[in-house]
């Protein structure tokens, strides 16, 4: 039996890397013209776009419990299937598309990672995507057995994170301001996806949020702090049959710096693609080649529900930003197991160090591990 | 009915049954024997010496393999089976050892079998019942089951059956063969005085010699052959 | 024991092959019957449940309208509650393909981002490797017209991915595109052929409307028993809902069948029943002719014990070699009448057509039981009375009939005084047990067969015989009171379910005849391709409706909206129609109303003027209802109260039915858009030509035209079909009954040997023999007839007068369809004949040689 809305993933959130042609849509392509608050708004002439949350909390009443903090996740996905123009006259549920959304917590002093998900059609019922101007970028139901909503809210200044799964005990609602610049990838926000430089997203981030609300823990919400990160993808193409995977990671260093690097890597653990970038504390940025970092995986953690093996702790270095960095999860599962598109993927919060006999902490980030294990193309 | 011919002539019949080994066994040989109206003549033999053979070829129930068999000067040989039963029930009267009486009618009944068979209509035939039934002492027994009929009574009733449509040739199968002595000679007085007065030709088949000694002729069947007159004591 | 059982069944064989062949023949069509009957039966229920699963198989609960839309902002509050998993709307309509065949598709618009797994898979190309599979939803969504249909629908159409297939629903034509192959067989091999799968707003926009959903989905998360979610989940949605587990879906649909399923297997039953007599009748006949065998068993020994189980392992045996032929009979037969038993269910009961017949294990086991029971329970009486007998008895002759004579008298009292107490038992408490007609009706045909001998004897006792003619043959019949009396009882026993049966269609045909010339009034009618299954969801468009009342020749139009609902408190389908009355001169409305109870005039002008229903009989007996009660429905929106201004005879469903103005159907029901129109035409128009005028006129377009005498030719059509498996059914039984006089005539063959050889001996001639045993079946076939009469009369009486009120609610006026009876007569005697020509020419052959002392 096919696994149904697994393909619709496999068609849809496939990373910006194949070449192949998909008409009706806009293509990511050098030069876009970017413009801000407007850009934070979906694109709904590209296929697939996705707004990725990530960062850490710590509770505002906390017993003093040294590095009791919580990891957070929430991305929401634009799933283009009905490119603008075409398709059915309308109809109460005509949908140009899909909306998905995943959300996680990782409380690695209590040891649970939680992890919720939604998918749903893009329908006013169900849910959809805000214009330029209006107070929310996206949203759409809960998962079933929830009422409430999950949506990203944006009032121009402050991006407005709420989501909940009532039967996983998982709930938060996080206010996030930038306090940094956007940062453009790549080249001018487009980030080649091969060498060739035939695929690429169009790929913008708020490398630095101050996060402030509240978070369920044990099932009750308390009030939280900390910092986020988030990533702003916009493509059409396809993965490459050659691409299975990715590592992607994303610091923020004490110094004030961030560094984002990823690695796409192919069935055999072959030669790849990277790519990174360096934040400078005033905003500014280094674009990283593939020979300009190194990313080493060291020990290994194996899913006891997937059987996928995922590292989780790296050596990280830089050479020109003269950074030289262990990354630790902060607990080895972290993995997030997706029942409506059928895929699974490591998603979770690491500390960071510097290598030496010190080792002093010099920051904490993010770390994204797609395509390990059996089968299993990745969703993002 | 009694024309000028012999009620019964047998004229050379030979009867050969062919046997489970593929060989053939000759019952009937060269068979010769002439019976007219109001003669009586009795057949004697052992067992298996081809007295029912020979009785079952003079009813018309089985052909010869050889030789001739007329009744009233037909011969049977070139006539169909449809005819040979006609014939059967037009001149042959036939009285077997074990009566063979239809339970489940009444003595009237029984005797008007073969009337029925016939397709006479009714009014003759039950004068023609009754007359027999009187003749034979059982008038007042008519409308009675034969279940309740003695062996005697049971055998006139048959001989009644065999007489009603005025055979010219009556054939009895050892008719006293199931009745004890003293009711056997009633029955036998009956037949051969119930055969003279309707003037048929009478064969009397039978195993008991004492019987056989009422007969005008008596023949004996020895190894499929006809001997006449053996010879007989007491 | 087991060699002398083995002897036993070897000279079975080899004595009678023609009597065990009837016995086999009758046991297997008996076992035969029931299976095509349970076949059809859970064939029924199957395609319903197996479109269920098909289409539901992953859900837990499914949440349906009171009509058959349902508001789609009740999605949300569904997937609000605290045991819900996942749920996802479905928009389900029947679609007619436009290409002439008229052959009705369901199509299956489902959310395609929702976790419901459907085996989706698109054809190989031509290098056999498959396209991408991910453009499929894509596709689904974006392809105007995208749908997936099962491989089998495709290959029976020729479809290739890529294709375009025309289909209507109602007056709208829309285009579908073959996008994909859904095999659901592959997963649910009952699921119906006639899926196409496509994306719920494809489906919306296209065929049905832009705002309808007509069901919801639900998986539970599974901590909490589908009961309670299930009833919660009503009393948040509120009334306008039903919320049902799918068992609870497959029983609607098996109360929905019931009456109809429960009649066909009672007459299926009645098969086994003659069946059996054959079978005691075989076995019987066996027994006598080895009477001196099981004599000489005796003598040496064996116990009347033993006798018993010889008897009996030897009628297991044929019951079991009846099983075998009987249960591939009985599905052969099942798939012969899979057709029209599957038109009654579409057309009459609305249901799922049957794409399958399976045979389950349970039918196997059914049939199993039914012949080898049969044969069983029909040789337990032959065996008890063989074994019982002393050995004196068993070595002498004549003795075994005497018995039967005897018991002749008592039997037949037994009989009256059961059929006199089961009357008497039905008329103080039969009206409560809705039950007590079929109890009373096999009250009588067990009675029926308990006055055979008795009959038998009082026909030929009184007559003396004047020749070989009929009243020889009679008497024989009343001497051989046993093996004359079975084969007599079970042709009495199928004559009367067959002239039972026939009067009752006769009857009720005349009674629909009645009714449609009375309802039927307008001169043509209108609907759609779609319609005749989908109803309430295939409309006719406003245009339309104007084009037509805009003709000249037409003096108004009448439309009609048809909804199926349940009243209020569930227990009752109702099929409602909302009808737009045209006041056409000389045609008024209380002329046209059939009413059963109330005054025409009277419930003409409350219909018109106020918010009244008038209900079909079976509703009003049915639910208990009559004028001045008040009908209350499940609306969208909670129960509706109607006052109820009349009870109509209606014929069109046992269901129920109701019927108010278009107007009250609006208001309360929320559609009054119609899904046919009846025409009346000025006076002197010619219907036949309108309707030529107007299928040229809208040519393409997926509109149905009838002139009343066509539909009316279809509704009789409708009906004979629906009674068209009974006449298999009857068939079957006659050809039982028919094997049962041969069987009869075969065993007085050897039975008789002696007599008919002393009739040989006397000057009878072969012909003479054989007719006199044609004469005695004949005699078998006219006391058969006269008891079955009799007996169909009773039957007809109680199938017509309580049965059918009882399960179907109808009232049909008795009338005796002389011509169809007559018929029948002739088929029967027909058969008879033709059951006697084998055993007369057999007793032809017996030779007065065959002569020998035992005789008589």
């Amino acid at each position: 039996m096919a696994r149904w809305t697994w393909l619709i993933l496999i068609a849809a959130l496939a990373l910006p890397c194949g070449a192949g042609s998909d008409p009706g849509w806009r293509r990511a392509a050098p030069g876009y013209r970017w413009e801000w608050p407007r850009d934070h708004y979906a694109h709904p002439e590209f296929k697939t776009e996705w707004w990725y949350f990530t960062g850490h909390l710590e509770p505002e009443d906390d017993a003093g419990i040294p590095g009791d903090t919580l990891g957070f996740q929430l991305t929401f996905f634009r799933l283009g299937m009905v490119p603008p123009g075409t398709g059915t006259p309308e109809a109460g549920l005509a949908a140009r598309g899909g909306i998905m959304a995943h959300a996680a917590i990782s409380d690695a002093t209590a040891g649970d990672h939680l992890f919720s998900e939604v998918l749903w059609r893009a329908t006013p019922l169900l849910g959809g995507f805000g214009a330029p101007g209006d107070t929310v970028i996206a949203w759409c139901r809960g998962p079933g057995g929830t009422a409430d909503l999950w949506s990203l809210g944006f009032d121009g200044q402050t991006f407005a994170l709420r989501a909940s799964d009532e039967r996983r005990g998982l709930a938060f609602d996080l206010r996030c301001r930038p306090v940094k610049p956007v940062v453009l990838h790549g080249d001018q926000g487009f980030s080649a996806k091969n060498a060739a430089g035939t695929a690429g997203s169009l790929y913008a981030a708020l490398t630095r949020l101050e996060v402030s609300g509240s978070v369920m823990r044990n099932g009750a919400m308390i009030r939280v702090r900390g910092e986020c990160w988030m990533d702003q993808e916009i493509f059409t193409s396809t993965l490459a049959p050659d691409q299975k995977g990715w590592d992607w990671v994303s610091l923020q260093l004490a110094d004030g710096r961030e560094l984002m690097v990823y690695r796409l890597f192919g069935p055999e653990g072959g030669e790849g693609f990277g790519s990174g970038t360096l934040v400078a504390p005033d905003g500014s940025t280094t674009p990283l080649a593939d020979g300009d970092f190194r990313l080493e995986p060291r020990d290994r953690w194996r899913s006891p529900v997937t059987g996928a093996e995922y590292p989780v702790s790296w050596i990280l270095e830089v050479p020109s930003a003269g950074l030289d960095l262990e990354l630790r999860a902060v607990m080895p599962d972290q993995e997030n197991v997706s029942r409506l598109s059928g895929v699974h993927y490591w998603e979770g919060a690491v500390t960071v160090r510097s290598r030496g006999p010190a080792g002093a902490s010099v920051g904490r980030g993010y770390v994204e591990m797609a395509g390990y294990g059996e089968g299993n193309r990745p969703p993002v | 009915m009694n024309g000028p011919f012999p009620s019964l002539v047998l004229d050379r019949v030979g009867m050969v049954f062919p046997a489970a080994s593929g060989s053939a066994r000759t019952v009937l040989d060269g068979v010769d024997l002439s019976l007219h109206a109001g003669q009586c003549l009795a057949l004697v033999g052992r067992s298996g010496s081809g007295k029912t053979t020979l009785l079952h070829l003079a009813a018309g129930i089985a052909v010869p393999t050889s030789g001739r068999v007329l009744i009233d000067g037909e011969d049977l040989g070139g006539m169909t089976e449809n005819a040979r039963t006609r014939l059967r029930r037009d001149r042959i009267g036939i009285v077997f050892q074990f009566f063979h009486l239809l339970p489940h009618l009444n003595v009237a009944e029984n005797v008007a079998l073969p009337g029925w068979i016939d397709g006479r209509p009714g009014g003759g035939l039950e004068k023609r019942v009754g007359e027999l039934l009187d003749r034979v002492g059982l008038a007042d027994r008519s409308r009675d089951p034969v279940g309740r009929l003695s062996g005697g009574e049971m055998q006139r009733v048959a001989l009644c059956r065999a007489l009603l449509n005025k055979p010219s040739l009556l054939l009895a199968d050892e008719p006293t063969g199931s009745l004890d002595d003293r009711t056997g000679q009633v029955i036998l007085d009956l037949l051969l005085e119930m055969a003279e007065a309707e003037r048929c030709a009478l064969l009397l088949v039978t195993h008991s010699l004492t019987v056989a000694a009422r007969a005008e002729r008596i023949f004996e069947l020895h190894d499929g052959r006809l001997r006449q007159d053996p010879g007989v004591p007491s | 024991m087991i060699r002398v059982l083995g002897h036993g069944l070897l000279g079975l064989v080899r004595e009678g092959r023609t009597l065990l062949l009837l016995t086999v023949v009758g046991v297997s069509l008996g076992v035969g019957s029931v299976v095509a009957i349970q076949t059809l039966n859970q064939g029924a229920l199957q395609a319903f449940g197996g479109s269920v699963r098909a289409v539901s198989g992953q859900a837990d609960l499914t949440v349906l309208g009171t009509v058959p839309t349902i508001d789609p902002a009740l999605l949300p509050r569904v997937l609000a509650d605290p045991a819900v998993r996942d749920a996802w709307p479905l928009c389900r309509l029947d679609a007619a393909l436009a290409d002439g065949s008229g052959d009705l598709i369901q199509i299956v618009g489902f959310d395609v981002f929702a976790p419901v797994r459907y085996p989706l898979t698109r054809q190989l190309d031509e290098t056999g490797s498959a396209a991408d599979p991910g453009d499929l939803v894509a596709a689904a969504m974006a392809v105007p017209g995208w749908c997936a249909v099962t491989p089998h629908l495709a290959a029976s159409h020729g479809w290739a991915v890529g294709d375009t297939v025309p289909v209507s629903s109602g007056s709208r034509l829309a285009r579908l595109v073959i996008g994909a192959l859904v095999d659901f067989q592959r997963y649910e091999p009952l699921a119906p052929v006639n899926i196409a799968v496509m994306d719920v707003a494809q489906a919306q926009a296209l065929l049905a409307r832009p705002d309808a959903i007509h069901q919801i989905d639900i998986v539970l998360a599974g901590d909490e028993d589908p009961g309670t979610a299930a009833a919660r989940l009503q009393r948040n949605l509120g009334p306008g809902v039903r919320v049902l587990t799918p068992e609870q879906r497959a029983e609607d649909a098996a109360g929905l069948l019931a009456a109809f399923r429960l009649n066909l297997t009672a007459l299926s039953l009645i098969s086994v029943f003659v069946g059996l007599f054959l079978v005691l009748a075989s076995v019987q006949a066996s027994l006598v002719r080895r009477r001196r065998e099981f004599g000489v068993l005796r003598v040496l020994g064996m116990q009347p014990r033993q006798v018993l189980v010889l008897i009996l392992a030897e009628a297991g045996v044929l019951g079991l070699l009846g099983v075998a032929i009987g249960i591939p009979t009985g599905f052969r037969i099942a798939l012969w009448n899979v057709e029209t038993v599957s038109a009654t269910l579409t057309s009459i009961y609305v249901l799922e057509e049957i794409s399958r017949l399976v045979l389950t294990p349970t039918v196997i086991i059914i049939g199993t039981a039914v012949g080898l029971g049969g044969a069983l329970c029909g040789a337990v009486l032959p065996a008890l009375d063989m074994s019982r007998r002393g050995v004196v008895e068993l070595l002498s002759p004549l003795t075994m009939h005497e018995g039967a004579r005897r018991t002749a008298v008592p039997l037949a009292l037994l009989a009256v005084a059961a059929m006199t107490a089961g009357l008497l038992w039905f008329v103080a408490a039969g009206g409560g047990n809705r039950y007590a007609g079929f109890i009373l009706g096999f009250v009588m045909l067990i009675g029926l067969p308990l006055l055979v001998p008795g009959v038998i004897r009082a026909a030929g006792a009184p007559l003396r015989p004047r020749g070989l003619g009929w009243v020889l043959s009679l008497r024989n019949l009343t001497i051989r009171l046993r093996t004359s009396s079975f084969a007599v009882a079970a042709l009495a026993v199928t004559i009367s379910m067959m002239v039972g049966i026939t009067l009752l269609v006769g009857s009720f045909r005349q009674t629909l005849v009645t009714w449609l010339d009375v309802t039927i009034r307008a001169d043509v009618y209108v609907s759609t391709e779609s319609w005749i299954r989908a109803g309430n969801e295939a409309f006719l468009d406003a245009e339309l409706l104007t084009a037509l009342g805009g003709r000249p020749d037409v003096q108004a139009v009448e439309t009609q909206r048809r909804l199926r609902v349940s009243t209020a408190d569930g227990r009752h389908r109702v099929w409602l129609s909302g009808i737009a009355f045209s006041a056409v001169p000389g045609v008024t409305l209380a002329s046209r109303l059939p009413l059963y109870a109330g005054d025409p005039e009277a419930v003409a002008g409350r219909l018109l003027a106020s918010e009244a229903v008038v209900i079909g009989e079976p509703l009003a007996r049915k639910a208990g209802l009559g004028p001045g009660d008040d009908l209350v429905l499940a609306g969208p929106d909670g129960p509706v109260s109607l006052p109820i201004a009349g009870v109509a005879f209606d014929y069109t469903s046992e269901a129920g039915t109701a019927f108010t103005t278009l107007e009250t159907f609006g208001r309360h029901f929320r559609s009054d858009q119609p899904n046919n129109a009846a025409l009346f035409l000025q006076p002197g128009a010619d219907p036949d030509a309108v309707v030529a005028e107007l299928q040229r006129t809208h040519r393409g377009r997926p509109l149905v035209f009838r002139s009343n005498a066509t539909l009316r030719r279809e509704v009789l059509a409708i009906f004979d079909q629906t009674f068209a498996v009974t006449r298999t059914l009857q068939t079957m039984a006659l050809f039982i009954a028919a094997c049962g006089l041969a069987l009869a005539q075969l065993i007085q063959v050897r039975e008789r040997a002696g007599e008919l050889a002393l009739f040989r001996a006397l000057g009878a001639t072969r012909a003479q023999i054989s007719r006199m045993f044609l004469g005695e079946g004949l005699a078998m076939a006219g006391l058969g007839l006269a008891l079955g009469l009799g007996g169909g009369a009773g039957l007809a009486a109680l199938l017509i007068l309580v049965i059918n009120r009882e399960w179907f609610g109808w009232t049909i006026r008795p009338d005796v369809p002389l011509g169809a009876l007559a018929l029948e007569v002739a088929v029967i005697l027909g058969a008879a004949l033709a059951a006697g020509i084998y055993p007369a020419w057999k007793s032809g052959l017996s030779s007065p040689a065959q002569l020998s002392r035992d005789d008589l």
